[in-house]
């Protein structure tokens, strides 16, 4: 008759193995690498039989500790056997060559709102603050206004953000954590059924504008343009594509069509995280470019701007031609 | 086939306190080293927090293990709803998700979802597809070699069988009386209904013996 004790001993040996099979895969037991390698062919075997064996455990009422010995077995075999690295380089090229621009094209309604929830606060807010100098107040405190305009002034060494100890490196490191910060709170909100992605790219917008429309009007148009100019380029595009994501997010749970929401959901998330990732990318450059040539006030603002239309060029023939090809 | 258990509220609780410590003691270390290098020290330094807000969790979801440092010190991993190992695509969502589960403080947003739901989501885990799972635990043996083997007095329902044994792997972590009470329940599979006391308890566990396979 086959008992608990009985049913251990005979399968005694196929678990052992397959525990020895893990323990190697993980790198664990340093003695166990110097035997032969691991064959997938006998591993996924011997998972299969332990799947078979917990079936049984299970409907045999077998105690607790084969049960959840076999449970452990079997649930570390399957981890194992369905990993997958899907980071790696062929992958990131992918996703640079084709995937990237391509999902920007197919969300191209969600890029069109998300472009006109920024710019529409910008462009008024900025004249308004330009025609009424005094609603700047409105958005930051006077300390700050003083601030921006003291930055931005052309006597200033480097412009952007004062440095007197910090250097272009610390600076890149601070645009990086702000501008992605901002990124991913824009894509986040879209979960609050895309109101928190308006708020969020709405403000960024309105924030701008202000900034723009109050140094314009105090005449320091032509230090504050020439420093955006280049990598307004990487920046704003990235975030009005992070904002596309957290639209989509907010639309596919606000009108699921035939799906569950949940569903829906998490279909909308798979379909966008790849914006997430060339957001990520662009932001890095941008801070680069921020922290390493916006800033560099010796630079003649001609070659400036001359660079920020090949870079505003280059984006955008970026998103509307990369990957058009199958390949 | 494939069991699941969703962690609650208190042990993710534990285990993101544990990896907010850790975190914060890289950052602190790194603060030392960075404070002497100066300018650039600084850059690597904030770019380091950068990095540790935003993509600490998913290099740790991504590696073997499918848990952060602090998770796996709790026993619980991240996978897909499904079961399968998360996917990179998952991981990101919902770290990047953490934005909307903070809200409007001190993941708010995350607790009140996870409450009020079975399988135990926040927000990010609802858009990625993806759960928090304990990972099963060893249980002890119910072998004892103490104990004088004693046949049934009458055949026993596989459950039977299994609440037995149960009961004797669990008998070296109860106290002696409420070991007792709990063989009385268990008294007439020894042919000693209604009776009580050690020797009533030795006799039950001897049943577990025997069901076991021990004969």
């Amino acid at each position: 008759m086959m008992t608990p004790l009985r049913f251990e001993a005979l399968y005694e040996d196929e678990w052992t193995e397959l525990e020895t099979c893990l323990d190697r895969l993980a790198g664990r037991r340093a003695h166990a690498m110097s035997g032969s390698h691991v064959s997938a062919a006998r591993a996924a075997a011997l998972y299969r039989r332990a799947c078979e064996h917990l079936a049984l455990a299970r409907a045999r009422s077998y105690p607790a500790y084969v049960v959840t010995r076999l449970e452990r077995l079997t649930d570390e075999a399957h981890q194992r056997i369905y990993h997958h690295r899907e980071l790696g380089f062929s992958r990131l090229r992918r996703v640079v060559t084709e995937e990237f621009p391509r999902t920007v094209r197919s969300h191209k309604w969600y890029v069109a709102v998300a472009a006109v929830l920024f710019l529409l606060p910008t462009i008024t807010v900025g004249l308004l603050v330009y025609f009424q100098p005094e609603m700047i107040l409105s958005v930051v405190s006077s300390d700050t206004a003083a601030s921006f305009e003291q930055m931005y002034s052309p006597s200033a060494a480097s412009i952007g953000r004062t440095r007197d100890a910090s250097t272009d490196w610390m600076m890149f490191g601070f645009y990086i954590r702000n501008n992605i910060g901002v990124a991913f709170q824009c894509f986040a909100g879209g979960l609050f059924a895309g109101l928190g992605t308006v708020f969020f790219l709405a403000y960024n917008g309105a924030f701008s504008g202000a900034l723009a429309g109050y140094l314009t009007e105090r005449g320091l148009s032509h230090t504050f343009y020439s420093f955006v100019a280049t990598h307004s380029a990487f920046e704003l595009t990235a975030i009005v594509i992070a904002g596309t994501a957290g639209l989509r997010l907010g639309h596919a749970l606000l009108a699921p069509g035939r799906l569950r929401r949940r569903v829906a959901l998490v279909e909308a998330s798979r379909d966008t995280v790849v914006l997430l990732y060339g957001v990520t990318a662009m932001l890095v450059l941008a801070a680069a470019v921020e922290a390493f040539w916006s800033s560099a006030s010796w630079l003649n603002p001609i070659a400036k701007y001359s660079v920020a239309a090949v870079c505003w060029a280059a984006v955008l023939a970026y998103f509307v031609f990369q990957g058009r090809r199958a390949g | 086939m494939l069991e699941l258990r969703p962690a609650g509220l208190a042990v993710r609780y534990y285990a993101f306190a544990l990896d907010w410590v850790i975190r914060l003691s890289v950052i602190y270390g790194a603060a030392m080293v960075a404070s002497v290098l100066g300018g650039i020290g600084m850059a690597f330094w904030i770019i380091l927090i950068f990095a540790l807000d935003w993509f600490y969790p998913v290099v740790f979801e991504l590696s073997a293990s499918g848990a952060t440092p602090g998770k796996r010190v709790f026993g619980l991993r991240v996978v897909m709803d499904n079961g399968l190992p998360v996917t990179a695509a998952a991981s990101m969502t919902r770290n990047l998700l953490r934005v909307a589960d903070f809200l409007p403080l001190g993941y708010a947003a995350a607790i009140i979802c996870l409450l009020l739901r079975a399988d135990g989501k926040r927000l990010g885990d609802l858009a990625a597809g993806t759960l928090v799972v304990h990972q099963p635990r060893a249980e002890s043996r119910a072998v004892l070699d103490d104990v004088p083997l004693v046949a049934p007095v009458r055949p026993l329902a596989p459950e039977d069988q299994a609440a037995l044994i149960a009961l004797a792997a669990r008998a070296s972590t109860l106290t002696s009386d409420r070991l007792d009470e709990l063989a009385a329940l268990a008294a007439p599979v020894s042919g000693d209904a209604r009776r009580a006391g050690p020797e009533v308890t030795v006799r039950v566990l001897g049943v577990a013996q025997w069901v076991l396979g021990r004969r």
